[in-house]
């Protein structure tokens, strides 16, 4: 896939302030419109970048970790079967159902929902939502390197590594 | 891909423990739940088998605490090594910022180290990464084991790279923090 490639040529990516409260109010709106318990946006590695919704305290750092791993393997499955686009998983339950759809190759949006809203409704939207995140997760990218620089400095770098040593001793 | 998200004040890297079926990678995570600082932590997650075998993957969260006004985290993560699940150590590598090969050092398993190594480069490359220019270290496991293969033979035919390479021992633990603070450097340095 070389498509992916040109992605991964990114090693990392820095949202800045503006930018975060921009993907906030999206996922929140998408949250209000579909009545969702969340609705996350997570890279593809499975790091949690903004959550949003009113639903039950959740572990959703470990959500986030198994929910990217599913979809991960899922594409996994595709390609096998020689699906060429693939794009989202939907994960229907008894009480609460979760939709997982692609933005660009590197993010997924999740919205968690109940039996109360159809899932018609929510694939409608979240596509809709998902256009706005790429635009924001666009500009974001080209932000990045610059917003980098502000953050990580070699003093930085320095404490982080002292920290290490003093954590993890034998 | 690391997260730098200055916002929330949080910077999140991914770390995968690769190796072949066995190897102790489940074990180096086990060890450093139990005995990290606590608040160094969060809950470990495995998708395993019946029989403890790896699945999915295991998932621990490390948390470093806040440095520079920072929160710095980094998720670990362990493939499962069995041949069997190819295509789900691609998966689980999606995204990937720092790898540790975790290298069995029973005579018998020498071979199936070697491929697996060959597999993991593969499947880096087609991610587009280059392991030579990117965050990785070794770790040579079992070296409990009475015919343990010398560590320089490891050397010679497995890390080839030059690399940072760990004695270890994951069931008493020997080895086990060197080999981590070794890789989350690694992945901060490049940061
Ligand atoms: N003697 C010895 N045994 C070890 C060592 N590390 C792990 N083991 C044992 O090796 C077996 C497999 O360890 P795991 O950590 O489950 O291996 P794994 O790499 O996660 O295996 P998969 O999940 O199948 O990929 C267990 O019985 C461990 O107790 C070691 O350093 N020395
Ligand atoms: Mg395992």
């Amino acid at each position: 896939m070389s498509g992916e490639s040109d992605m991964e040529q990114l090693t990392n990516l820095v949202v800045a302030e503006g930018e975060l409260t921009n993907i906030a109010r999206t996922l929140g709106r998408l949250a209000l419109d579909t009545n969702a318990g969340h609705t996350l946006l997570l890279d593809k590695s499975g790091q949690l970048i903004s959550a949003q919704g009113s639903g039950p305290q959740r572990d959703l750092i470990a959500l986030g970790a198994l929910l990217a791993g599913a979809f991960s393997s899922s594409r996994q499955v595709a390609e096998i079967l020689g699906e060429r686009d693939f794009r989202a998983i939907y994960q229907q339950g008894a009480y609460e159902s979760i939709y997982t759809l692609m933005i660009g190759e590197q993010w997924l949006l999740v919205v968690v929902f109940d039996k109360q809203t159809h899932v018609g409704l929510v694939k409608v939207l979240a596509r809709k939502a998902s256009e706005e995140l790429e635009r924001i997760l666009q500009r974001v990218r080209q932000g990045s390197a610059q917003a980098r620089e502000q953050v990580v400095s070699v003093q930085f770098r320095d404490s982080v590594s002292n920290t290490i040593d003093l954590l993890f001793q034998d | 891909m690391a997260l730098i998200n200055v916002a929330n004040r949080e910077i999140q890297c991914k770390i995968v423990y690769y190796g072949t079926g066995f190897c102790g990678k489940t074990t180096n995570l086990h060890y450093i739940y139990g005995h990290a600082p606590a608040r160094a932590h969060g809950a470990m997650r495995s998708i395993a088998t019946e029989n403890e075998r790896t699945l999915f993957f295991d998932f621990l969260p490390i948390d470093l605490g806040t440095v520079h006004g920072f929160r710095v985290q980094f998720a670990l993560y362990t493939v499962p090594g069995q041949v069997l699940y190819e295509r789900t150590r691609v998966a689980v590598l999606n995204g990937v910022d720092g790898v540790v090969f975790v290298a069995d050092s029973s005579p018998e398993k020498l071979e199936e180290n070697f491929q697996n190594l060959i597999e993991l480069e593969t499947n880096m490359r087609r991610m587009g990464k280059d392991l030579g220019s990117f965050p990785f270290v070794m770790q040579w496991n079992k070296r409990d084991l009475p015919n343990a293969v010398p560590v320089a033979t490891l050397d010679r035919y497995l890390n080839r790279r030059h690399v940072p390479a760990f004695p270890a021992c994951a069931t008493t633990g020997e080895g086990v923090f060197a080999t981590l603070r070794a890789i989350c450097k690694a992945v901060m340095a490049v940061l």
